[in-house]
């Protein structure tokens, strides 16, 4: 064994760590070397400074903070804990979150017209479908899914009764206009009115379509014309092949007679939100013989020309809707003057039907969509 | 450290039982040599009593994994080893090591201002040679010449071959002895 091999083994051979055989080989070797003898010694002294080294003691109230720290927290403190701490980064983050999420909904809900309808194709599509089958002039009582409906809207209705109120000569006038109209029945109104103790009557029915309101909490005026807009077009691709123009009829009497008999259970007396009152006023539900689109470049003299026309030929404005970029007026046009109505209507502006049946009645409800 | 005592028989007993007392009598127990460890591998009092505490938690938390088959002391000892380890060469150190001041206030730390003056400079060398060792060779000498254990028991808590640790104690040893050779006999 040579020194180095022997000095390899001191630390073992100081903590009598080695084996049987490599400690007699270690002994062997420092009998024969002095050198070794000397390093072997001071390699013992050095542990020992070591080992003589002042135990360190843990400072006071260590094992206070430590029982402190393991004792569990009361519940309500840890879920406070895990939801905000550390608040300066968990609080401005839940609120961001909250904040995103907020704005994304109001967006995305806004943005997509779709999503408004999708109740309606989704709920009203069956319900109208069966009305628009059922060809017989006084329907049976209404199914349980047209009640619903009814009821829904009748909340529109006394929405825009409240929209009346605020416009009263016009709305006594309206009122005095639609008295000679049958498909409004007085009887089943006065019913209804009984049914709905609590809320005002609805002064008008709404179309079929107003029924995707119920998913628009808040609306205001010009967005509510334009959805009324939206409305008319969408029940339109729903309903409106030109051939189901009766039965349309027949479904708005169906619609107007279950809403005069609300279902048992449907809470006919639901608070209505408060909501501005839309620039309609007055108003008749029963759908227009004839719609189109009159686009203009000077809207204001348009408008001026339209009730000249009105005044000229001997119509009526029941219903006017404005928005800032779209007008929507409904006029009863008498028969005879519908033609020469046409004519001035084309040299107004660009006017383009979408509806215009071959036969009209001796008053012809027109609904007109003024825009640039 | 010789063999398993009978106290910490009863008290890993205990505190397998749940025994609201004993986690209490561990830390008391053992408070000291976990503090120490750490205070001789981070060389910071703050540090090294946050790190103290974490263990005696981590061993509440976790007292019904502890399988029995190593020794309680060992097993803290184990817990203490690795997270001083972990901490040093993680980075995650909140605190730098501290120059020679530091070193001196820890070779005087349980002693007032008169008799820190009187400190002999063997010991503030001796402390500033150990504080100086590598990482892995200053845990086994404090494990060993500070802590008593055996060399089976530092293999255990550091899971390392014997060898490994008969070779690291050796170097450090041997480095300890060059930087103390003044203070020598």
């Amino acid at each position: 064994m040579t020194c180095h091999d022997a000095r390899e083994q001191f630390s073992a051979r100081v903590d009598d760590a080695l084996a049987t055989e490599e400690r007699a080989a270690v002994d062997a070797h420092l009998a024969t070397c002095a050198d070794c003898r000397r390093e072997l010694q001071r390699f013992r002294d050095t542990v020992a400074l070591m080992r003589a080294v002042a135990p360190v003691r843990a400072p006071a109230g260590f094992v206070d903070r430590v029982l402190e720290a393991a004792r569990p927290a009361p519940w309500p403190r840890r879920l406070l804990r895990s939801l905000f701490l550390p608040w300066p980064v968990k609080l401005p983050m839940e609120a961001a979150a909250i904040v995103l999420v907020a704005v994304g909904v109001v967006l995305v809900y806004r943005g997509a017209p779709e999503i408004q309808h999708s109740a309606l194709v989704d709920s009203s599509a069956p319900a109208m479908r069966q009305a628009a089958e059922n060809t017989a002039p006084q329907a049976p009582a209404p199914t349980p899914s047209r009640e619903t409906d009814a009821m829904r809207a009748m909340r529109d209705a006394r929405e825009l009764a409240k929209a009346k109120d605020q416009a009263p000569a016009f709305a006594r006038a309206q009122e005095a206009k639609e008295a000679p109209e049958p498909q409004v029945g007085a009887a089943p109104a006065e019913k209804m009115d009984k049914n709905v103790a609590a809320a005002p009557p609805p002064a008008t029915p709404q179309r079929p379509e107003a029924l995707s309101r119920d998913a628009e909490p808040q609306t205001t005026p010009e967005r509510r014309g334009k959805k009324d807009l939206k409305d008319l077009q969408v029940a339109r691709k729903l309903e409106a092949p030109p051939a189901v123009d009766t039965r349309e009829r027949e479904m708005t009497s169906q619609y107007l007679r279950s809403e005069s008999a609300p279902a048992p259970g449907a809470r006919a007396d639901a608070p209505v939100a408060p909501r501005a009152a839309p620039s309609v006023a007055g108003s008749s539900f029963v759908p227009p013989d004839v719609s189109g689109r009159l686009t203009v470049s000077d809207r204001d003299a348009v408008l001026r020309g339209v009730a000249e026309l009105v005044a000229r030929l001997g119509a009526v404005e029941t219903r006017r809707v404005d928005t800032p970029d779209l007008q929507i007026l409904e006029l009863t046009v008498p028969r005879e003057s519908y033609a020469e109505f046409v004519r001035e209507l084309a040299r107004l502006g660009r006017w383009q039907p979408s509806k215009e049946p071959p036969e009209l009645p001796a008053q012809v409800r027109v609904v007109l969509q003024i825009a640039r | 450290m010789e063999g398993r005592t009978g106290d910490d028989a009863t008290l890993v007993d205990r505190l397998r039982r749940g025994d609201p007392r004993a986690f209490e009598d561990l830390v008391i127990a053992y408070q000291h040599r976990v503090f120490g460890v750490a205070l001789r591998m981070l060389n910071n009092r703050a540090e090294a009593e946050e790190l103290a505490q974490e263990v005696f938690l981590r061993v509440h938390r976790a007292i019904g994994e502890f399988r029995g088959e190593a020794k309680l002391s060992t097993w803290l000892y184990a817990i203490a080893s690795r997270l001083c380890l972990n901490r040093l060469t993680s980075g995650e150190r909140r605190m730098t090591r501290q120059g020679e001041e530091t070193l001196t206030r820890l070779a005087s730390s349980e002693v007032g201002p008169a008799e820190e003056m009187e400190r002999s400079e063997q010991e503030t060398a001796l402390h500033r040679a150990i504080a100086e060792l590598g990482e892995e060779r200053r845990i086994v000498v404090v494990l060993r010449d500070l802590e008593g254990l055996s060399y089976e028991e530092i293999a255990d808590a550091l899971e390392i071959e014997l060898g490994t640790v008969r070779s690291r104690l050796h170097r450090a040893r041997m480095d300890l002895r060059e930087k103390l050779e003044r203070f020598l006999p």
